[in-house]
Order: C-alpha cells, then structure tokens, then sequence
C-alpha cells in the first residue's frame, strides 16, 4: 500500500460572525476525518456552504483550527478556488518569486516554466500582467504556481473555474498523469458529476465526512 | 534570509511603481500639500490656539504629504496582497522573508515620496537646514509605515481600513506642535518630535540631540510595528 501524503483527524472549526450581543457561533467542521496517499486522486464533494474550501486551508495552513491534527509530510501544492496572485506582477515574474519560495535553481524553473506553460496551453501570456489576463488564463495560473515544484501532495480548490471545455479535459489528462506519477492529490468539488475521474471520494455533511 | 527577501522586495516595490495613479498622486500629493494645504493649516492653527506661522507650516506639509502616502501605500500593501503574501510564505519562503521584501519595499517607496514632498518644498519655499529637514521628512514617512500597514493587519476592508488611516491622519495633522493650544493629545502624536525637527530645520535652526533620537525611536518603532503587521498579513498556520 502506498504512502499515506496526507491524514487529517478530527477537525473542528467554527466561525464567529457578528458584534455583541448579536455573535454567533457557526460550526462548520464537526470531526471531519480524511487520508489522501500517494497515487490517489480524491474528491471532496459537498454542498455549498459545506466546509469543503475551510476544510482545504486548514489542512494547508491558512486557517488555524478548533481542533483535531493535520499530518502531511512532504512538499506541498495548493491551488486555492480564488487565484491568489498579484495583480500587476506579470506571469513569468509570478514563476520566479514562486520557484525562489520552492527553493528550485534558475535551471529547474527555466525547465518547469516551459513545460507548465506549453502543457496548460498559455504560453503567449507569460509577459502579461494578471490584470490583462482572462479569468481562466489566471487560473491557469494559480494551478501552474501549484505544480512548478512537482508536490507529493496537491490539493486543489475548484480549480477548473473558468476553464473552457479543451482546458477543461487538460486539466483532467494533467491530475491523472501526475497521480500516475505518484503525486497525491485532493480536489475539491461540488460536482458529483467528475466521480467517474476520482479514486476515492469523501463527501462533506453537516461538518462530518460521510460515505460516498 | 536576505537573498530571498531583496528579490521579493524588488518585486513588491515594482506591483506598486505600475499603477499608473499612484506614481500621479506621488507627484500630486505633495505639490497640493504643498501649496494649498499649508496655507489651510496655518489658518486651521490660528482657530485651534495655535502659533504655527505660515512658513512653518509649509515645511511641516512636506511631512504630511510623506506620511499620508506612505501610510496609505503601507496599507495596501498588507490589504490587498494578503492571499497573495501567504501563498508565497506557505508555498516555502516563511512569513517573516514574506514581511522583511514587504519593509523593503515600504522603505523604498517611504524614500521616494520623502523624496518628492523635500523637492516640492524645495522649489517652493527653500529649505535652510535641507539635510535636517530631508531626514525629518523621511522620518514622517517611516512612522506612517507603521501606521498604514498595522492598520491593515487589523482591518481587512479596504474602505474601512483607508477611513481609519485617514482618522489617525486628521487626529495626527490637527493635535500636532502648535497646531492647538499645549496640552490635550499633541503630547501622544507619533510624529510630534519629527514635526518640531522639521518645522525648526524650515526655519533654518539646528534641533537638540533628544528631538534626533526621539525621532530614531518613533522611526524604528514604527517600523518594528510594520514588520508584525506584515509578519501577521502574511502568516500560515502549522
């Protein structure tokens, strides 16, 4: 059995919303408990409003957690469902600062870049700023940022928002090459309809994972 | 730490040069703090029970027209690049590289505007003490760091987190040296010992050691506030 790249136990958050006397609690995760390993491609399913996006950025870092524990040993990718760029930092410049933060040589970013670029299909672009950029086109981004340094775990946050169909099956041939690589990887959704792509496939209710 | 940092910096600075409106209002701000504000100021003086004389307030506009920019440029720089900054941090290059290429690029762009506001006073009214009063301006703007970019660790909304700064602006401006009759809050303001620098080296008189290093400290405790603020805009959580 392969490497576990990813178990979360437990997780717990809530929010609190509003000024006293008006605050209020919302639970949104309520023991969610999930593993991802490596060569799996999984879904996170769930409604709107289910937790699936605050379930992704506490298992990546962005948002502290009530309680429960995160365990994922080895280098990390995230690609959040809103790209998060700089709007006036052209493409190339946003795989320079990325590749400096993954620690990669001018080699391996030269490298990385063109074959993210040809493979996404957006390499005119590369001396565009974010701002002159199509809403897919930046998407393409936010996902390239996300593979440049070849993770063991990817975890993925609606990331085909925006894309057109051709981009769309890319995106798919993309995930099931690297999964066939070895890479893990979580993709969240609220489409019931991508089952047939995924591995496995936790679904989110009421705070808890419940079987799919 | 630093061969991380100064690129990112570089990089920081460049996202604020490319917005064609800022590099306008770089120029505009302190030709209208300038020369129409400081006339305002003087008769805002009078009304309050203060004694600033007109040419006083000239120079100490130069000052305010370093702090609003640089604050306000401070403040964005935490608002509206937090996702952004943490994906960066999360992605391998720490919060706290995140926050020093933030403080570089904030001084860089504190330098600039300093710049700009001491070379408008200059063609304006002449400066007797100009390496007093360029260091006294430099000073406003590093305070204001300070102040934009806690500002913005704290209030997420861009319209709510701006008024803010504007509040402790006007609070700042209208309680500052002989703005009002002594007492009241102008004892407390961050940039009062930079103001007293600037409005003595306009006049072309030296200032005492403890104004220097009053103002030292304000500076560096500003900044020393700034990088938290940019260390909390950017930080990840294990």
């Amino acid at each position: 059995m392969s490497a576990i790249v990813l178990r979360a136990e437990r997780l717990e958050k809530s929010f609190h919303r509003g000024i006293w006397p008006r605050r209020r609690k919302i639970p949104v995760l309520e023991g969610a408990t999930l593993e991802v390993r490596a060569g799996e491609l999984v879904g996170l399913v769930g409604e709107n409003g289910s937790g699936k996006s605050t379930l992704m950025q506490i298992v990546v870092g962005l948002l502290p957690r009530d309680g429960g524990e995160v365990d994922r040993p080895g280098k990390l990718g995230y690609c959040p469902q809103q790209p998060m760029v700089w709007e006036k930092l052209t493409v190339d410049e946003h795989f320079e600062l990325f590749s400096r933060a993954y620690g990669m040589n001018d080699e391996q970013r030269l490298g990385t870049t063109r074959d993210l670029l040809a493979e996404l299909d957006f390499d005119r672009y590369r001396e565009y700023r974010v701002e002159e950029l199509s809403g897919g086109t930046r998407q393409k981004l936010n996902l390239a940022l996300a593979l440049m340094h070849e993770p063991d775990l990817l975890l993925l946050d609606e990331p085909y928002t925006g894309f057109d169909w051709e981009t769309y099956l890319r995106f798919w041939e993309l995930s099931e090459r690297r999964r066939d690589a070895g890479m893990g990887i979580l993709i969240v959704s609220h489409l019931l309809a991508e089952r047939d792509r995924l591995d496995r496939m936790y679904e989110l209710c009421e705070g808890r994972i419940c079987t799919c | 730490m630093l061969s991380a940092a100064l690129p990112t910096g570089a990089a920081f600075l460049r996202e604020h040069l490319r917005a064609p409106l800022t590099l306008v209002l770089l120029v505009a701000i302190p030709a209208f703090f300038v020369l129409v504000f400081a006339s305002v100021l003087g008769e805002f003086a009078t009304a309050l029970g203060g004694d600033l004389a007109q040419r006083a307030a000239t120079s100490i506009s130069a000052g305010w027209a370093a702090a609003f920019l640089s604050g306000t440029l401070a403040f964005f720089q935490v608002s509206s690049s937090r996702g952004a900054d943490r994906r960066l941090a999360l992605a391998g290059l720490g919060s706290w590289r995140v926050a020093t290429a933030r403080i570089g690029a904030a001084v860089a762009m504190a330098v600039a505007v300093s710049a700009v506001a001491f070379a408008t006073l200059s063609l304006r009214s002449g400066v007797e003490h100009p390496a007093h009063a360029a260091v006294a301006i430099l000073a406003f703007a590093l305070i204001y760091i300070g102040i934009g970019a806690a500002v913005g660790a704290a209030i997420r909304s861009p319209l709510e987190g701006s008024l803010v700064v504007m509040l402790a602006f006007s609070l700042d401006v209208f309680s500052g040296p002989r703005m009002t009759s002594e007492g009241g809050i102008a004892a407390w303001t961050p940039t009062r010992d930079a103001a007293e620098l600037l409005v003595a080296a306009g006049g072309g008189m030296a200032s005492p050691a403890a104004d220097w290093l009053a103002v030292g400290g304000a500076a560096a405790g500003a900044l020393a506030v700034a990088l938290v603020a940019f260390w909390l805009g950017s930080r990840t959580r294990g």
